[in-house]
Parts: C-alpha cells; structure tokens; sequence
C-alpha cells in the first residue's frame, strides 16, 4: 500500500477558535465533537445513576421523593442511550470510517456537522424539563402509555427532543452508507473491507429502518394527548399495548444499534493484539447481518407479560433463542482469532478481552429472559437490570473506551500512559462487576425495577451495588485525568502506533493529517 | 460501646440473617412456579456449563498464546468445518432447551377447570380484589406502618417495621389445593400483579382483561409487589396472599360476604 | 457523486416508509386481533349471520365490569354466570348508575378472555357499540345480544366477557387531557 502524505494547506478563511467548531465540515473535527459530548453525557447521566444508587444505599427514603426518582430513572436511560453511547459510535464512525476507506471525507460534510449540532440543543431541551415545575419525564424511556399521558408540562417537549435526536441519529446513517458503497478506495470490495466498516455499515441500515418507527409511536403520544386521537386508551378503540409493540419494534434493532459498532471495534482490536488476523471474517460479515435481520422477528419478548396468545409468546421465544446463535459465533470467532496468536496486553485489549467475558455473562442473562415461562418471573425485576447493564456497560461503553485507547495516538499523536491506562481498566472492571453483579440476585429474589425504596431483606446486596457504582463512577474520573494528560504529552507517536495494527488508517501520520486520502490509495 | 464497633456489630447481625443474602428464585408453592423454577435453573445450569468451556478455552489462550511467553502467531484465519459445527451445536443445544420451554409455557396458559375466580383491579396505588363467585370485595393497600416509615426523612428504622413494604390493610384470602383462576385489569394505568412464590406475573391494563392460574399447594402467607411502573408509588402497592385450607376460606368468605352486599349500593 | 445522490434518495425513501409503516401497524395490529382475539378483541359492529345453528354443545359465560379512572359510576352485570348452548342467541344486560351531580358521557369497551375465543364471541347487539348519555342519578339498563359461534372448538373453558366503561364527558368538549 502506497503512503499518502497530504501537502494541502489550511486555506487563509479558515475560521478558528469557537467558529471552527460551530461550521467546521471536516470529519475529523465532528468526531471529536461527537465524542467530547459522548464523554460530557455519560457523566450527567452517570451522575443520575449515583443519585438512583444513592438513594437504593439502604431501604427507606433518605434522599429523594418517589416521583423525582422515576424522573432520574427516566433520563439516565434516554441520556446514556441517545446522548453516550450513540454519539460516541457516531463520533467513531466519523473519525475512523473515511480514513479506513481511504476517503477524504463523508459523503455529505454539511448534513454531518448538522448531525451533530442537534445533539446539544436537543439534549439541552431535554434536561431543561426537569427543572419545570411539574417535573422531567418519570414514565420510563419506554414511555408507555397511559403513564405517559399523565405526564406534565415536560412531555411535548421530550418528544420534540426525541424526535430531534432520532432524526440527527438517521441524517448520520445516511450519511454513513452513502459514504461506505460510494467513496470506497478503487479495488476495496465490500468483502475487503475493515470489519468495523461493515458494522456500521449494517448499524445505519438498521438506525434507517427503526429510528422512524419511534418518531411514529411518539407522535402517536403526541396526538393522544393534544389532539384527540385514541391510538392507545381503549374508550377510543385503541389499546396501550399497541404501542408497546411500536416502540418495541423499534426498540429492539436499537439495542443492536448499540452493540454492533461494539462488535466491529472488538473485531478490530483482538486480532491487531494478537498479531493475528480475525478468523472468519466471511462469517463475522454474516453473522453480523443475521444479527440485523433478526433483531426485526423479536420484539415481543420485551412484552411477555402482557397477555399475548400462546402461538405469539412461543414464536417470540424461538426468535429471541435464535439470535445466540450468530452471536456465539462472533464470540467462537473472537477466541478463535486469539488461539494461538502472540498476545500483548496493552489497555485497549484489556477492555475487549474484558468486553467478551462480560458481555457474554450478559448475554447467558439475555438466553435466560429468552425462556417465556422463567421470564414470567424476571420481567420487570433487576435480573433484566443486570442483564442489559451488563451488555451495555462491560459490553458497549468497554468497546468505546477501548476504541478510544486504541485510536488516540491516531488522532493525536499522542501515546497515553500505559500504567494509568491499566489502573484505568481494572478499577473499572472490578467495579463494573460489584455493581452490576448483585443486581441478578436481588431480582431473582423478587426485587420489583423502578422502585425507589424497597424490602430490607434485599439491603445486603444493593448496598454492595451502590457502592460499586460509585467506584465505578469515581473511576471514569481517571480515565478523564488520562485524556487530558495524553494532550499534554509532545507528539511521539508512530504512523503505526501498535505493532499488530492494521489498516488504512496506520498509513496516516500520527495524528492523522486534517484532510487525508484526498487522492484514494491504492489498494492491493 | 464506639461508634465503629456498634456498626460493625450492625452489619454481621444483619449479614446472619440469611435471607438477606438471597441469591436465587424461590421454588413457590404451586406447580406454575415450580416449573419456572425448575426451567430456570435448567438453563441456568446449561449456560454454566458453556461458559466454563467458552471461558476455560479462553483463559488458557491468554496465559499460553502470549508474545512474552515467546509464542509466535499462527497464520490461519478462517475454517468452514469449524464455522458449521460451532453454529449447529449452539442450535441443537437451543432446540434441546425450546422442548420443555414450550411445554411449561402451554402448561401455564392453560386456565380451565378453575374452581374460583378473583378479579384483581390495579389502581394508582393500591389493588382492588372481587371474588366474582364467591361475592366479596375490597381494597388492599399498603399499610400504615410501612406508609408512614417510608416517607423522605421519616427518620424511622425501617427495619423495626413488621414487613417493611410488603405488608398490606386487607390481606387475599385463597384456598390452598384449589385451581383459582386470576382475571386482571386496572382502571387507570398499567400494572402488574406478582408474587413470585406463587406465580408468574401478568400485566393488568386498563380497558382489557388478562388472566393466570394458580394452585397454592401449601398453607401460608405469600408477598408480592407491583411490577410495573405505574407512576409515584409503584413501589409502594404491594400484594399479601394468605393460603388457608378450603375450610377456612369458606369461613373468611361468609365473614366477609356482607361487604360486598354494602358496595352495591354506592 | 450521482452515485451519493441516488443512494440518498433511495435511503430517504425507506425512511419515509418506515415512518409509514408505524402508522400502518395500527390497522395491522387491528386486524391481527381480530383474527387471533389478541386482547380478546371482539366485533365492534354487530353480527348479523343468520346461520344460527344450535348445538349440543354448552358453554359457561362469565359477566364482569369495571369502571376506568374511578369514575362516579356504578356498572355491574345484572347476572354474573350464564351456561349458553353454541349456536343460540342470548340476551343480557348490565346496569350502570350515574352517581355524580353532573350528566356524563361514557362509552364501555368489551374484552374476552381466553383471547383465542374472543372471535367465537359474537355481539349481535351492544351497548359497547354506542356512547351513551346519563343524567345524574339516572339508572340505565345495558343490553347485550350475543351468541357463541359454531366455529368454537371442543373443551375449552369458560368465557369471560369483560365490559370497562370510561368516562369520556371531558374528552367530548374538550381536547384530551387526564
């Protein structure tokens, strides 16, 4: 593969300063716009899982009234899912996939920084409800009706906020595959491509197909509540469960959304640390793919309980049962790659080794939840609270610490201190685990979700949980000092900052110049 | 006697008490929960097994296949064969599990030959109980202990308060070794109606009707909550189940007959 | 960039038509229910099929009610039980009284279970397929013409017909709000 040095200089009308951010184009810069916002929500929404934890320290009410509770359970999902951990892929997606393609940029630069301008006017709207009087949002982030419809003052402006997020979040996919199957480096087939550059390729198709839906069931709440309509109260011929199918067809290919940029990192980083390639990546590709399509035929199992005909729960449990098969494969796959490679264990291989065994503990959960009749007695109890912590937090948020660990010398030339980094990891994955762990004993036992005070046989175990959590929290505040410390350091690191590293991307200098592959590399 | 040593105390005699340390699914009293349980730890057993495979494999990669223990990398990087047999196994294992599922399943959907109904009503916050044959009719809600020792800044030990949030004004009242058919709605919002040892939840949703069976097959006094969101104090409308042997039910029905006499007129 | 542009233009379509489509599940969910009693959804217009066709067969019905968002109402069933021969009308009735100072509007929604009989339950005439209008302190009688189609397979149980009745007065004058 033949080096490309870029020699285009900065044009005089460059703005700079705050200017630059605001209409800045470059791919590059809006990564890390994506990214420094990620980082900045997940530590609001993490800050209202340590007032939740909190008040779970001990049974009684020590610090907040019920309903503010409801409200802080509410925004910690729709902060983490819409505002960390979707920007952050975004963000990723922005930085590496050009690069990784050998393009100069997105398709379509200007409706990228449009992407990401939402983001803070959306999520300012949003955090501003719970300063109303009547409150924030307090019906979950699945906001179903007709809790939802009792909502205060807060709730136009929830769902205009959704609607906004979901729109940047469908802009960007469109933006992500018009990028991927149009500007792809002569001779780089689909199947040549870097696997992370194929999970987001199918993540955008699914962010087109679902994201829509939610618009839908949302403006449905709009109008049940303002206009008349009566999709879901049952006076008016309509039904509550209606939506919960709506938002779940929809919810669903979402937490696909979430994890499938998750999987192509961790595709990305083992074989580079194992100085092996991926093993299997015509299988990794259709498995990714089956994942996708499947995530279409199982919705309903996040509705066991809500008195489906027998024919429908048994339909919806073979799906769901049906998708650990793909996904064991990636994780054969990912074993596979590290059998009998040459292992290093710098920290963004300790974050995807972590990533494997933990999201995998999720993912035994997930088979369990899977079974209708067990599920019958685990819906709506922390055992489901365990189960997607543990795939999102040891499963996405590992990958995108990983990914940033990864990449950063990339991006900026700069290596971060390896021991801090490593301190970093287990900290946090110690932590992570003392957290999320308990969690699956207090629901087996019979602890309700969404309670904020609870019976004190299951005290034990949730003050164990909030101590873990804020040590996980204080953790991140590491991993924050680690960030800014790698900024200080002077530029040292290589073109291929890892040995095992492979990829368009490692022919760059580091950091990677402004505007790259303005001329495409070849390809062999 | 220090401070320190008075909590220290504290914790070990509430770390005795061993339910608080619960870590499983009860196994219930009536066959719908026993056979949740019973699949539960099926497949809970099953995925066990895999991990201490998946992981063992793993582990023994990292510790052996590593660039400071001298190992050099392998070249090969894909396998069909390989590819087939770790997609079939899963599959035949998940099909192996899908048998007894759908089983159990039927089994539990299945509310014929019941002997008694009872209506359960979820309200913001409190459930309503009709027992359609046998006409009695109340309210249930949580109790005052529980209510007053659980507002913000009660200051008071709620440890010292008899069943703290699981107790309830006016108890359900069923027969042990009866089929009881159990119809749910609500009247305002979603709720849900569990207790866990007697069997799986099921929604209760305004404007519909749902239903379950249960058979409690031994005497006692079951807790449950509500689990579904239903707004400020979802955590605070629990459910009590008293299981009496059917004489004693018949006798708590007569008692409580005239109440239901009196509503009809409201 | 023609390529860019046509990719565009075929992926704004598909979101176009997801967003459709989640508007389209509302008629699909509907007529799902109907053809499997999900919900226990019954006609909501009435059944006119004069093949009645009575059987030797016989099934047990339970009456219940209930009233939605505790409403000033009372609304009972006039008889709880009935033991029906499939294939043969019945009638019934509920009776609800307006319990407030005010006049009321209500309208009652019907549902079956076990579900998959809900479509053997057939309404001829209901109260469910109309509002109704109460004066305080007025008393009404509610009927109910059903029959129990011959389709009905063997051993089943008993059928419960649930009736909620709402309180719409508000909904009526004004735009909706709880």
């Amino acid at each position: 593969m033949s080096t490309n040095i870029d020699h285009i200089k900065e044009e005089h009308h460059q703005p700079s300063g705050i200017m630059r951010w605001i209409t800045t184009t470059n791919h590059k810069d809006i990564g890390s716009l994506y990214l420094w916002f990620s980082l900045l929500m997940f530590f609001i929404g993490g800050f209202m899982a340590l007032i939740i934890r909190a008040e779970l320290f001990q049974p009684g009410l020590q610090f907040v009234v019920p309903g503010f509770f409801n409200q802080m359970t509410t925004m910690h999902a729709l902060i983490m899912i819409f505002g960390a951990l979707m920007p952050a892929f975004v963000g990723l997606a922005n930085w590496q996939l050009p690069m990784m393609i050998g393009a100069p940029d997105m398709a379509l630069p200007r409706l990228n920084n449009w992407s990401f301008w939402i983001l803070p006017f959306a999520f300012t709207m949003l955090i501003s409800t719970l300063f109303f009087e009547s409150g924030g949002p307090a019906a979950g982030w699945t906001l179903y009706p007709p809790l939802s419809l009792q909502g205060g003052n807060s709730m136009p402006f929830v769902i205009f906020s959704l609607h906004l997020l979901g729109a940047s979040s469908i802009l960007g996919a469109i933006n992500v595959i018009a990028t991927i199957l149009n500007m792809r480096a002569p001779g780089m087939t689909l199947m040549k491509m870097p696997i992370f550059v194929w999970t987001w390729l199918i993540t955008a198709f699914l962010l087109i197909a679902a994201m829509p839906v939610l618009a839908g069931a949302i403006t449905m709440l709009l109008t049940d509540r303002f206009y008349g309509t009566s999709f879901f109260t049952a006076a008016g011929g309509g039904d509550p469960v209606l939506f919960q199918h709506i938002f779940w067809f929809f919810g669903h290919p979402e937490v696909y959304i979430l994890i499938l940029p998750a999987f192509g990192i961790v595709s990305t980083i083992i074989p580079a640390f194992s100085r092996k390639k991926l093993f299997g990546y015509d299988s990794m590709v259709y498995a990714t793919a089956s994942i996708a399509l499947l995530s279409f035929i199982v919705w309903a199992h996040h509705m066991f309980t809500v008195g489906m005909p027998l024919a429908g729960e048994i339909f919806f449990m073979f799906t769901t049962m049906l998708i650990a098969v793909p996904t064991g494969v990636k994780v054969f796959n990912w074993i596979a790659t590290m059998w009998r490679g040459s292992m290093t264990f710098e920290t963004p291989m300790l974050f995807s080794l972590a990533f494997i065994v933990l999201f995998t503990i999720g993912g035994f959960s997930g088979l369990m939840l899977a079974i209708t009749p067990a599920d019958f007695q685990y819906h709506d109890t922390y055992f489901v609270v365990a189960h997607f912590h543990y795939v999102l937090v040891p499963g996405a948020i590992f990958a995108v610490i990983a990914a940033v660990y990864y990449w950063l010398p990339k991006w900026t030339g700069k290596m971060y201190n390896e021991t801090l980094g490593k301190i970093h990891f287990w900290m946090t994955t110690i932590f992570v685990n003392i957290t999320f762990f308990p969690m699956h004993f207090v629901g087996l036992a019979g602890m309700p979700r969404r309670i904020p005070d609870y019976a004190v046989q299951f005290t034990d175990f949730n003050m164990i949980a909030s101590v873990g959590a804020f040590g996980f929290g204080l953790s991140q505040l590491l991993f924050v000092y680690i960030l800014f410390l790698t900024l200080k350091q002077p530029v040292t690191a290589a073109d291929k900052s890892w040995e095992g590293a492979e990829g368009l991307e490692w022919t760059l200098p580091s950091p990677a110049p402004y505007h790259s592959f303005d001329k495409p590399p070849k390809i062999d | 006697m220090n401070k320190l040593s008075l909590f220290i105390v504290t914790m070990f005699t509430s770390l005795s008490s061993m339910a608080d340390w619960e870590v499983n699914m009860p196994r219930g009293v009536s066959p719908t929960a026993n056979a949740a349980y019973d699949l539960h730890m099926l497949i809970f057993y099953i995925t066990v097994v895999i991990g201490i495979i998946v992981f063992g494999v793993m582990f023994y990669s990292i510790f052996h296949h590593r660039k400071s223990k001298g190992a050099k990398p392998a070249s090969f990087h894909e396998s069909t064969t390989v590819e087939i047999i770790w997609t079939v196994i899963p599959f035949v294992i998940l099909v192996g599990m899908a048998v007894p599922a759908t089983k159990t399943l039927i089994m539990m959907e299945d509310t014929r030959d019941s002997e008694i109904t009872l209506k359960v009503t979820g309200y913001q916050w409190m459930w309503k109980y009709d027992y359609v044959e046998d006409n009695v009719s109340f309210f249930s809600k949580l109790d005052n202990n529980s209510n007053e020792a659980r507002q913000l800044g009660s200051k008071i030990d709620v440890n010292q308060v008899d069943n703290y949030l699981l107790n309830v004004d006016n108890e359900v009242v069923l027969p042990t070794d009866t089929k009881v058919r159990i119809l749910l709605t609500a009247s305002d919002v979603i709720h849900a109606w569990w207790v866990p040892e007697i069997t799986g939840k099921k929604d209760a949703i305004p404007g519909y009707i749902n239903e379950l069976w249960v058979d409690i097959k031994k005497p006692g006094v079951y807790r449950g909550q509500c689990t579904e969101l239903c707004g400020k104090d979802h955590g605070f409308m629990p459910i009590v189940v008293r299981a009496v042997p059917k004489q004693e039910y018949v006798k708590w029905v007569s008692l409580n007959q005239k109440n239901r006499v009196a509503d009809k007129s409201e | 960039m023609s390529g860019i542009k046509s990719t565009i233009t075929k992926l704004s379509l598909v979101v176009v038509a997801m967003y459709a489509f989640s508007y389209a599940l509302v008629p699909i969910y509907d007529t799902f229910c109907e053809i499997t009693g999900l919900n226990g959804k019954t006609n909501d217009v009435a059944y006119t099929d004069n093949d009645i066709n009575k059987e030797d067969r016989f099934v047990k019905v339970k009456f219940i009610s209930n009233v939605a968002n505790s409403a000033p109402l009372y609304f009972e069933p006039s008889v709880t039980e009935m033991t029906v021969q499939v294939g043969k009308p019945y009638n019934t009735h509920y009776v609800m009284k307006n319990n407030s100072s005010r006049q009321l509007h209500t309208t009652a929604s019907p549902s079956v279970t076990p579900g998959k009989y809900a479509e053997y339950f057939k309404k001829i005439e209901c109260f469910c397929f109309n509002q109704q209008t109460i004066n305080s302190g007025e008393v009404k009688d509610l009927g109910v013409q059903f029959i129990v189609d011959n389709d009905l397979p063997d051993n089943i149980g008993d059928i419960v017909l649930s009736y909620t009745m709402f309180d719409i007065t508000n909904n009526i004058s004004e735009s909706n709000k709880l």
